[in-house]
Parts: structure tokens; C-alpha cells; sequence
């Protein structure tokens, strides 16, 4: 038996509840809730009303050297380590408030989540291993998330230098044009 | 404005900084402290607070808050037009995180 006490049972059945509603995967749960993994996998299914997706976890620290994915890692991060260095919250509360207030920032901008709950999981645990750390940008003076050994003592950050075309994604273009469309096939 | 009429704007300034700030940390203190950028033990002060308290502090002549970031890169970001709206108070976000918190003197 993983869990001894029901009480705390129910406490990690309501935070793996919890955590599913935002997203997470069932990688995460088995590695912060001490419960059994039939016990995650029937509440997942319970919560989500499908089976969790097969196959590993996205494991490359290169996904949040790219722009875009820079640029909400490292909001995510500064907000997490502000929680740590000024409030209580520590491990998975930080995780899920952290995560909510950059929902919440994402979408007052009507910009996407680009980074989903596992993945911010996963920054943090790349940041505990020092596989990734922060790079002071020469130009804001803010942090952002850099690869651990880089050279950053000359960093300058993706928002102080947008690079050419950052943002055109072929996601991003084509839903303009279909919107242009629609509209000149209405009028 | 006569002092009067200053008196009176400060003063319903202060009572609606005060209540929300009073909302915000009884509704989830630690995103309060974000939000507000507030350290925790003033976090508690402003919970605790009665309403006749927050009345009496409401209604003194100064203003209870304060601009939070006299950083100008960041008051420039946040005032910005130039650029894309969204991205420029994304770049704003991830400064202020880095910014320190209001103590207790």
C-alpha cells in the first residue's frame, strides 16, 4: 500500500482530479500522487471520459529554446519562482497556481496556451536537474529560460530581438485568410 | 479640484484599493501577493483588517497605494503601442515577476 491514511487518500484523489481538468497527463500524476496506477488511470478516465494518450513524454529541453515556447516557458517559470521566493506555496499548489495565473495572462492576451500543464511540470523538473537555467537578457534585464551551460553572459531575449517572421506560424496565417473569405463570400 | 473634492477622490480611491485587496487575498492569498505584489505578513495585515479599520485608513489625506514599478523599461512596455499589444505586456508579465514586493517597514 502506497497511501496509508483514507484522508490523505482523498486529498490525492481531489488534487489528481484536479490536475487532470487542467490537462495534465497520466505520467505526472503517477509521479506526484502516491496513489495506485489503476486507481490514476480509472480516474482519469472518470474525469476526462477517455483513456489517457500513449507513449512518453516529450523529453527534449530543445522545445523551450524555440521563440514562442521561449517566451511562455519563461513566463511560467518567473511566476512559479515568485510564488517560491514570496508566498507558501511549494511543490504541485505552486505547480497549479503558478499555471493558472499564466492561463489566465495567455488569455487576457487572446493568445494560445502554448504551454500545457505537463509541459510546465516538465520545465520545472529540467530546471531542478540543471539541464536548463536562467539567462538575464542584456537588453530588459529579465529572466528567461536558456540551456544550462550556454553562455549567456551576452543574452539578449526574443522580445527585446523579434526575430524576422517570429509569430507567422502556418497555423496563424491561413485562419486570417479563411476569415477574409468568409467575409467577402457574405458580402 | 478644491481640497475638499481631492479628500474625497483620494479617499474612495483607498477604500476601493483596500476592499479588493481584502477580496483578492481571502479569495487565494499567494496569487494575491502576485497580484498585488505584496509580501505575505502584509498580505495578512490587509486580511485581518475590520471594516471599520479599512474605513479609518480609507479616509486619510495620501494615497494608500502606490505605482508599483518605477522601473521605466517596464512602464514603458506597459504604455507601449508600438508593437503587438499582446506581446509587449507578455514581455511586461515576465519582468514583473522579477520584480521585489511591498514589506512590512
Amino acid at each position: 500500500m502506497r497511501t496509508r491514511s483514507i484522508v490523505s487518500e482523498g486529498k490525492g484523489i481531489e488534487l489528481a482530479s484536479e490536475l487532470v481538468r487542467m490537462g495534465a497527463r497520466l505520467q505526472l500524476l503517477e509521479a506526484e500522487i502516491g496513489l495506485s496506477r489503476e486507481k490514476l488511470l480509472k480516474l482519469y478516465k472518470e474525469v476526462k471520459g477517455e483513456s489517457p494518450p500513449k507513449g512518453m513524454l516529450p523529453f527534449s529541453t530543445d522545445w523551450f529554446m524555440t521563440w514562442q515556447p521561449n517566451i511562455h516557458a519563461s513566463l511560467f517559470m518567473s511566476l512559479y519562482r515568485f510564488l517560491l521566493d514570496h508566498t507558501g506555496a511549494r511543490g504541485l499548489h505552486a505547480l497549479i497556481k503558478a499555471y493558472r495565473l499564466y492561463l489566465e495572462h495567455v488569455q487576457l492576451n487572446d493568445s494560445e496556451p502554448v504551454l500545457t500543464l505537463t509541459r510546465a511540470w516538465t520545465l520545472i523538473r529540467f530546471f531542478e536537474a540543471r539541464m536548463l537555467q536562467w539567462a538575464r537578457c542584456n537588453g530588459c534585464g529579465g529572466n528567461f529560460v536558456a540551456h544550462a551551460y550556454d553562455l549567456t553572459h551576452n543574452y539578449t531575449c526574443g522580445l527585446c530581438h523579434v526575430p524576422a517572421r517570429a509569430g507567422k506560424t502556418r497555423r496563424a496565417v491561413p485562419v486570417i485568410g479563411t476569415v477574409d473569405h468568409a467575409v467577402a463570400a457574405i458580402v | 479640484m478644491t481640497g475638499a473634492e481631492i479628500h474625497n477622490e483620494i479617499r474612495e480611491v483607498n477604500l476601493a484599493y483596500l476592499m479588493l485587496a481584502q477580496q483578492l487575498v481571502r479569495a487565494d492569498r499567494d496569487s494575491a501577493v502576485f497580484r498585488l505584489g505584496i509580501s505575505t505578513q502584509l498580505a495578512e495585515v490587509i486580511e485581518r483588517l475590520t471594516p471599520g479599520q479599512v474605513l479609518r485608513m480609507a479616509s486619510s489625506s495620501m494615497l494608500l497605494c502606490r505605482l508599483r514599478f518605477e522601473d521605466r523599461m517596464l512602464t514603458d512596455l506597459l504604455a507601449s503601442h508600438e508593437r503587438e499589444a499582446g506581446m509587449s505586456r507578455l514581455h511586461a508579465a515576465i519582468l514583473a515577476a522579477g520584480e521585489p514586493v511591498e514589506h512590512l517597514a
